[in-house]
């Protein structure tokens, strides 16, 4: 559950980084109100979390745009110390608005997420989030290679020129900043609805280090590169105690011979050696035939 | 057609600090005219395409394209029937040829708040976008570029040039302004430059010109209009501008700014 949460914040950084070029780093806020979205509508308004679901990404969107307004004049380190300090500060906001949020404690023992009377199993979840995640990606790839990623994609190198042929490009920098803000708004929600708690503590920035790796790690080209990175870096961060409780460390070095191995990312590596693959069986069967 | 006007700026100035780019100058397009813009390095062409466009603003002066007002920014401009290329190619280069052209086809759409959005969804939703590769592919064939999926990285200058052009054309524009289109070109991207221009005027729709090659804009346009430091000094017949005193002492004569 914890790599479904990193592939949708990756897919959620997804949008404006690799295809816009503005590294926003506020996406543990984001996350953060998806989450409390969902723990807010059940436990407070007493609504299903899925109202919860649909209202986060609305809330996160439109905050992303007003960040994005505020710091459109910034760009490379300055936006990125930016978007942090907002981010540090939206938890401490959250820590210390007992009405709203809970406080410190948050909101602990949230009934389990329902649809209308049923009541999905542990692995029924599991496989709607996976489900959710490749159709999320899905959409994300449809995006890219759509018009409007086209021009998202050109105004990153050439402003000036996507401006003169009649695009808005503060206007889409902002929209992919809000669908960005929305992805990773709903990683918020699914982690939320799974271990059924949130605290100020279960959305950090240590969430934003790993996740924005992920699309590094799993190749930089595609969406689905970032459900490959976020299951890598989840590994790592999880399952490998070769230095006790050191998970950060390990993904650190990990990232780096990764990099340094396959500079195209797993992604890349599966893709280069299928070539190879598919080269050397058609030389064996030029030799046979 | 014939005599209705298209374009019209009315004495334009721009200075960058205090050096003097443009002073006082007219300009008039008709449609179905092609419009050539000459001057050695430095006289204010490109100042003055960029004024035109909206990618600078003008400190003084008025324009209008079609009776409306142009002095909007740049995507604003587009939207009201501009094009433009660059003197220096702006290329996606990681883009493919044909998504390079597809950004003239997609931008007027995504000039407003609501078709951006509108854009976004349609895109993650939407139907494929079959419809808009077919008008980019007809437009590369017209121009006779091919193997449309190579990134624009692998492009030579005349090529980039050339989709350039394309990107432009893909805007189906009222005013084509056209930054020294054939710098850098082979003979394959001047006759498809050229192809450009005469099928903008077929439609009936103007074409401004810029170049420092005379010769070369001379035998292509109706009119021509000759700059140097920042003032109109000729508008008229390509051949008398050819034959003026002023382009003898501006190219030949005494030389007021170097030539290249």
């Amino acid at each position: 559950m914890l790599g479904c949460t990193y592939a949708l914040v990756a897919l959620g950084m997804y949008v404006p980084f690799v295809l816009a070029g503005t590294l926003s780093m506020a996406y543990s806020t984001y996350a953060a109100i998806g989450g409390y979205a969902v723990a807010i509508m059940v436990a407070k308004a007493g609504l299903p979390a899925w109202f919860g679901w649909c209202v986060g990404p609305l809330v996160s969107a439109v905050l992303a745009v007003l960040l994005g307004w505020a710091t459109r004049r910034l760009s490379g380190f300055y936006l990125v110390a930016v978007t942090l300090l907002f981010a540090e500060a939206f938890q401490s906001w959250i820590q210390s608005n007992d009405n709203l949020t809970g406080g410190e404690a948050g909101f602990g023992n949230l009934p389990p997420v329902h649809f209308f009377g049923w009541s999905p199993s542990t692995v029924q979840f599991g496989i709607g989030a996976v489900a959710l995640i490749c159709s999320i990606a899905f959409l994300v790839e449809r995006l890219r290679f759509s018009p409007w990623g086209v021009l998202v994609r050109a105004m990153r190198e050439v402003p000036e020129a996507v401006e003169a042929a009649g695009a808005r490009v503060p206007t889409m920098q902002l929209a992919a900043l809000a669908i960005g803000a929305a992805i990773g708004n709903l990683a918020g929600a699914l982690f939320v609805s799974s271990v059924q708690s949130v605290n100020p503590l279960t959305f950090t920035l240590s969430l934003v280090f790993l996740a924005v790796f992920v699309p590094i790690v799993g190749g930089l080209g595609t969406a689905w590169g970032c459900l490959l990175g976020a299951a890598v870096i989840t590994e790592l961060t999880l399952n490998v105690h070769a230095l006790g409780q050191s998970g950060m460390l390990i993904v650190a070095v990990g990232v780096l011979v990764i990099l340094l191995l396959a500079p195209r990312g797993v992604g890349g590596l599966i893709g280069s050696s299928r070539t190879l693959l598919v080269r050397l069986a058609a030389k064996s069967t030029a030799r046979n035939g | 057609m014939g005599d209705e006007v298209l374009l019209v700026g009315t004495d334009l100035h721009k200075a960058y600090g205090g050096v003097v780019a443009l002073f006082g100058v007219n300009l008039r397009l008709s449609a179905g005219e092609i419009l050539g813009l000459v001057g050695p390095n430095g006289a204010g062409k490109t100042t003055l395409v960029d004024l035109i466009s909206g990618t600078q603003k003008a400190d003084k002066g008025e324009l209008m394209l079609a009776n409306r007002r142009l002095d909007g920014p740049a995507s604003q401009r587009a939207g009201m029937g501009l094009a433009r290329t660059f003197q220096r190619p702006q290329l996606a280069l990681e883009l493919s040829v044909l998504e390079n052209i597809m950004v003239g086809r997609a931008g007027r759409r995504h000039g407003s708040a609501g078709g951006v959005i509108w854009g976004a969804a349609r895109g993650m939703f939407g139907r494929a976008v079959r419809e808009d590769q077919l008008a980019v592919i007809a437009i590369a064939e017209e121009l006779n570029l091919d193997r449309l999926d190579r990134p624009a990285r692998d492009l030579t200058l005349g090529e980039q040039r050339l989709v350039e052009v394309a990107r432009a054309l893909a805007q189906d524009p009222l005013v084509l302004l056209l930054d020294e289109p054939f710098a850098g070109s082979d003979a394959s991207g001047v006759t498809g430059i050229n192809e450009v221009i005469r099928m903008v005027q077929r439609r009936g729709h103007g074409v401004v010109l810029v170049d420092h090659n005379v010769d070369l804009v001379s035998a292509l346009v109706d009119r021509m209009m000759l700059l140097n430091l920042g003032r109109l000094v000729f508008d008229g017949d390509p051949q008398e501008c050819l034959s003026s005193a002023e382009m003898q002492q501006i190219f030949f004569g005494g030389g007021t700014a170097p030539v290249d």
